[in-house]
């Protein structure tokens, strides 16, 4: 049986680590590579990097911390921020990322999906949709980019619906009203992207602790949960996390069974 | 021993190098590797890897580009005997041919081909199957006593990220499974080669054991 994926993220800053509310007010605090191996030791199912940097000198940093990263952490490694064309894409994958999450880039140029779909396949093309409510929306939610700073006009599901028709073979999908704010993911965001494509979707945007990951699962149909602070800063562990999904009957793997 | 990579402009042959690398240091194995796609250093080779992400024609368009390629693969497997292992797209050209995208026909080492997985029903917490298939599933052991298995049980965890799966193979040939919708052929192999459709490169601990498995197998 496919087990729920728990999936840890890393905002990352020149290299190093950082997880603000809202992506604003960041703090700093330890070295990614050494994070994300402690993650994949502990039963991370993937490990989530989001590049925050803004120059490409910065970037070049990122390229280092992912290649190091590759070398000891043999779980999936998906990596998203300011990627802009596929020759990005292709040194993110030459570096040992397994997967690209793509977001304000398809916003202003919808066919990257489809070249990088095409070029690389598409289970290395994530989808990320930052969302915010909106009245105006068919579906209720707005795309925003730049860190929800900017909004876009287009409507989060049908947004989804093309990204998945161009190539994307996965959604990461953030809500930006809860993200940070440890309230619990957005189950109606999720569940109404979820029931709609027919890619897995990540719920992402504001786990606050074991039982948000179990109703985003149960009641929305996430494919996989995504969260950063709670176990940046030890509030909860990945293996807690996990015990919790499995009391309430949601398969997970047995991050116990080492050797 | 010498352990090649194939390099056909696939993927994550870091990824593998990495991993393949972790378990011959672990297991204090004298093995070097080498991701090329030179012919001489395929033919001078004790194993071979052939990796793939990314769709099937594009990875068989890969191949084909590099003169020679396909045929050195084959002699080498086939009559030279030289152990095998196909990763995901590089399992699935083993066989007869696969449907995605445009019919394409693979090395034919084995009968059967792919189609796209089935999504009938929901899940049991009434999700619907989403395809690809991305994730970490455990296996069914069908051919419980292959070294390959060895140390292996059926809580062992790998992580899958295909849309289409093998189906018309030969039973005998059937060394795991796996479920999802319907069951799901993950480990095929027959004399010295062997196919994995999940990642074993990216299966953490359960990929580790698999590989070292395999380092170790005397076909």
């Amino acid at each position: 049986m496919l087990s729920t994926r728990v999936i840890a993220c890393l905002d990352v800053h020149d290299g190093r680590i950082v997880k603000g509310i809202n992506f604003v007010d960041l703090k700093d605090a330890g070295d990614p590579v050494e994070q994300a191996n402690l993650y994949s030791k502990t039963g991370a199912d993937e490990i989530c990097f989001l590049d925050i940097s803004a120059t490409h000198e910065e970037r070049k940093t990122m390229f280092d911390v992912i290649s190091k990263t590759a070398e000891s952490c043999f779980v999936p490694l998906t990596v998203g921020g300011g990627i802009n064309n596929l020759s990005d894409f292709r040194e993110l994958l030459a570096c040992g990322a397994d997967k690209v999450s793509i977001n304000s880039a398809a916003v202003y140029n919808p066919e990257i999906i489809k070249h990088s779909s095409d070029k690389f396949g598409n289970q290395c093309v994530v989808l990320a949709i930052d969302a915010i409510e909106s009245k105006i929306m068919p579906s209720g939610y707005e795309v925003t980019t730049h860190g929800g700073r900017k909004k876009t006009n287009m409507d989060v599901l049908n947004w989804a619906k093309q990204g998945v028709e161009n190539g994307a073979g996965e959604i990461l999908l953030t809500s930006m009203t809860t993200d940070g704010m440890k309230t619990g993911y957005n189950l109606n965001l999720t569940k109404l992207v979820s029931e709609n494509v027919s890619v897995p979707v990540i719920a992402s945007g504001g786990a606050g602790n074991p039982k948000d990951m179990v109703d985003v699962v149960l009641k929305s149909g996430a494919s996989a949960v995504l969260a950063a602070s709670i176990f940046h800063f030890g509030i909860h562990s990945i293996l807690s996390v996990k015990k919790e999904m499995f009391k309430n009957g949601i398969h997970v793997r047995d991050c116990e069974n080492k050797k | 021993m010498n352990l090649i990579i194939i390099d056909y402009g696939s993927g994550n042959l870091r990824s593998v190098e990495n991993a393949f690398f972790n378990s011959i240091t672990e297991n204090n194995l004298k093995c070097k590797i080498k991701v090329t796609n030179n012919l001489q250093s395929i033919t001078n080779a004790d194993f071979l890897i052939l990796p793939g992400v990314g769709s099937y024609p594009d990875c068989k368009k890969g191949l084909q580009e590099i003169d020679g390629l396909i045929e050195v693969l084959s002699e080498q497997v086939i009559y030279k005997k030289k152990k095998f292992l196909g990763i995901c797209v590089g399992m699935q050209l083993m066989f007869d041919f696969s449907l995605e995208k445009i019919k394409t026909s693979g090395f034919s080492w084995l009968s059967g081909n792919f189609k796209k997985i089935k999504t009938v029903g929901l899940d049991y917490l009434g999700r619907n199957f989403k395809v690809p298939h991305m994730g970490w599933n455990s296996l069914q052991l069908q051919y419980a006593n292959h070294p390959i298995l060895k140390n292996l049980n059926e809580k062992d965890q790998y992580y899958f990220v295909h849309s289409y799966y093998l189906e018309n193979n030969e039973k005998n040939q059937l060394i795991a499974s796996t479920n999802y919708c319907h069951e799901i052929p993950a480990i095929v192999g027959k004399d010295n080669y062997i196919g994995v459709q999940f990642h074993p490169e990216k299966s953490s601990f359960s990929g580790q054991k698999l590989i070292s498995n395999w380092l170790k197998w005397q076909p």
